[in-house]
């Protein structure tokens, strides 16, 4: 069971490197689609600025510095879709990903993509994203049509659903799933807005939106109203959970957010295969730190740590007890028994 | 060009199949307003519209897959009255795949629809009597109201920004392979919302087309704000988690006051565990007149939110 780290520039390889990231992955957005789309159609569900390396040389170098220290790099060509216009500019980026930069896989969720690259006998392996929202052991057998390596699972999976899908896989093909970091309202996968910064992300605006009630079964009293506006409250809450506790850190800097360290090692035991932390877009240190500390829970329960103690070491890791009490910034509900 | 009605159950089918009869199903007062909005322009640009086909079932949650006998019952009854039949279904984990599996053993020589590419590989395997349609949430395409009806207003035609413009306007089924694609799976026909940016359909020539009306679907969950009315405060917001079908007790409608635009009073819907925006009279003029150019085979009228418990 490796562990997945996001990266935005060489810069950062050392750091992650030394934190004990085991697998990169990151995202280009080459100036040939700027100038086409400008910033309001993604080509990697991140914005040009911030999220994404910029040049194909900075994209080589990277590559190559990670395979020099032994890591594998994925680059992300995960948009849900291409229009018939953007295909052609779209293959050829993944040639130029895989043939001259040399990066060891490309995550794509558009099923017509994945077809026309099973195609195309890159060196680069294919990776299912989660956006493409594979949630059932079905659709697995539906992708390996198309040859893929591994599929990352949706943040919405519980430990016993992902256990049954790697099951069913039977060693097929890799699974990867989320450890750590942003976490997401909606089915990834089948949500249609955008993130666009005029707006932002749709699930954050709902909770400052003004909300009415229409009850539609017998006699909508005042308790049941309040209730369904406490049940608001929650969600919102919720919400405000999954945005990384409104974009904190604890006193010492590490970061809030989603989090799957408790399950660490029930998904060692399921037989995952890569552990995701999120965030291509955040600063150098939050990713080190999220390295970090998937890195100290992945060690114990790799070296046999009780299952228990990993659990406790987890939530001394986070050391805000009453964000883990929540029961909302969780991405997989584990038993503590 | 056909005219489909979604039916929660075979009693909608005592009515007679006329836009007029079934317009007034929509109970509540926030959405009645929008049915009959929708039910004005169809009748103005096509008259008095008759269904010869139904759609039941839902898309977007599993927990409100129906039982066997409620399926049968529309199923038969539809067949009875000579109506056309198709039936829909939302993305599942392995537990819906299972109760979908015998639900589609149920039904045959009719159509289902697809949203998760797994119902579609076992529509392919085990029921080939079926006939396989890719659902709206397969068919990619921003429809991102809070915006996109912004974009299709206000962009300049020109450079950059009518490329993009363009791209909005289309979808993925737009490229010729993924058309191409859909057949080598069986996979002839393609449901999709109208879009608040407006639509490119320049795609209909290659695959039958069905678009939904007067509701569109923003965004959809596993995890349900409406199932966490059941639940204590730390196990809510749980993904799959079992529900009462809390959904049917209520509507949330949002009103955007916090637009960085001028569509302050623009409202969403929230029905269980999906999003809804309503077609505007703009939206719905231009749908009506992409059907009057031939490139749509099928309207899909919902006189409810398509989260019925059947």
């Amino acid at each position: 069971m490796k562990i997945l780290a996001p990266v935005r520039e060489l810069d950062e390889l050392e750091m992650l490197v030394a934190a004990g990231a085991e697998e990169l992955f990151c995202g280009i957005v080459p100036r040939e689609w700027l100038e086409r789309y400008t910033g309001a159609i993604w080509l990697n569900r991140r914005g040009a600025k911030g999220g994404s390396l910029e040049t194909w040389d900075d994209l080589r170098r990277l590559v190559a510095a990670a395979h020099d220290a032994k890591l594998p790099v994925f680059v992300t060509l995960n948009a849900p879709y291409y229009t018939a216009e953007q295909l052609p500019l779209v293959l050829d980026l993944a040639r130029r990903m895989s043939e001259e930069a040399g990066a060891d896989a490309l995550i794509v969720t558009d099923i017509n993509l994945l077809a026309r690259l099973s195609e195309e006998n890159l060196s680069a392996k294919l990776h299912v994203s989660s956006v493409a929202a594979t949630l059932n052991s079905e659709a697995i057998r539906f992708l390996m049509n198309f040859g893929p390596s591994r599929v990352i699972l949706p943040r919405s999976l519980t430990l016993a659903e992902i256990g049954d899908i790697v099951r069913d896989a039977g060693g097929d093909i890799e699974i990867e799933v989320f450890m750590l970091n942003d976490g997401c309202a909606f089915e990834e996968g089948f949500c249609a807005t955008t993130h666009h910064h005029s707006v932002g992300a749709f699930c954050t605006n709902l909770s400052e939106m003004q909300a009415e009630f229409e009850w539609h079964a017998p006699r909508f009293t005042s308790r049941r109203r309040n209730w369904l506006r406490r049940n608001l409250a929650d969600y919102r809450r919720w919400v405000w959970y999954l945005n990384g506790s409104g974009c904190g850190a604890t006193p010492r800097g590490l970061p809030y957010g989603p989090c799957g360290l408790c399950a660490v090692p029930d998904l060692l035991r399921i037989g995952v295969d890569s552990l995701k932390i999120v965030g291509r877009e955040a600063s150098a240190f939050k990713k080190m730190a999220s390295v970090r500390m998937v890195r100290d829970i992945v060690d114990r329960a790799r070296g046999g740590t009780p299952r228990l103690q990993v659990i406790e070491r987890a939530r001394a890791l986070r050391e805000e007890p009453e964000h883990c009490d929540s029961g909302y910034m969780c991405y997989y509900k584990v038993s503590a028994v | 060009m056909e005219w489909y009605v979604h039916i929660s159950g075979p009693a909608d089918l005592e009515r007679e199949p006329l836009l007029d009869s079934v317009a007034p199903l929509e109970s509540s007062a926030m959405l009645d307003p929008l049915v009959r909005l929708a039910a004005q322009v169809i009748a103005r640009e096509f008259g008095a519209v008759r269904f010869t086909g139904c759609v039941f079932g839902n898309e977007f949650c599993e927990h409100l897959l129906p039982q066997p006998a409620a399926l049968e019952a529309a199923f038969g009854e539809a067949r009875r009255l000579g109506l056309g039949f198709t039936f829909l279904t939302p993305y599942v984990s392995n537990a819906g795949l299972a109760r979908l599996r015998v639900l589609l053993g149920r039904i045959e020589d009719t159509e289902v629809v697809f949203n998760d590419w797994g119902v579609l590989n076992l529509l392919r395997r085990e029921f080939p009597r079926l006939t396989p349609v890719e659902g709206r949430l397969l068919n990619k395409s921003l429809r991102d109201p809070r915006i996109m009806g912004v974009y299709g207003e206000t962009q300049a035609a020109s450079g950059a920004a009518a490329a993009t413009l363009a791209a909005l306007r289309r979808s993925s089924v737009d490229s010729k392979s993924y058309t191409a694609l859909l057949e080598r799976f069986g996979v002839r026909a393609v449901e999709m919302d109208s879009l608040p940016q407006g639509m490119d359909l320049s795609f209909a020539d290659r695959v039958r087309l069905s678009v939904y009306l007067p509701f569109g679907f923003i965004s959809t969950s596993r995890v349900c704000m409406a199932a966490g009315l059941g639940y204590r405060k730390p196990d809510k917001f749980q993904p799959g988690a079992p529900c009462r079908h809390e959904c049917q007790t209520h509507l949330v409608e949002y009103t955007y006051t916090n637009s960085p635009f001028a569509n302050r009073d623009q409202k969403f819907y929230l029905k269980g565990n999906t999003y809804f925006y309503a077609h505007t009279e703009p939206m719905l003029t231009a749908l009506m007149q992409e059907a009057r150019l031939g490139r749509i085979a099928r309207l899909v009228f919902q006189p409810r939110l398509p989260m019925v418990m059947s």
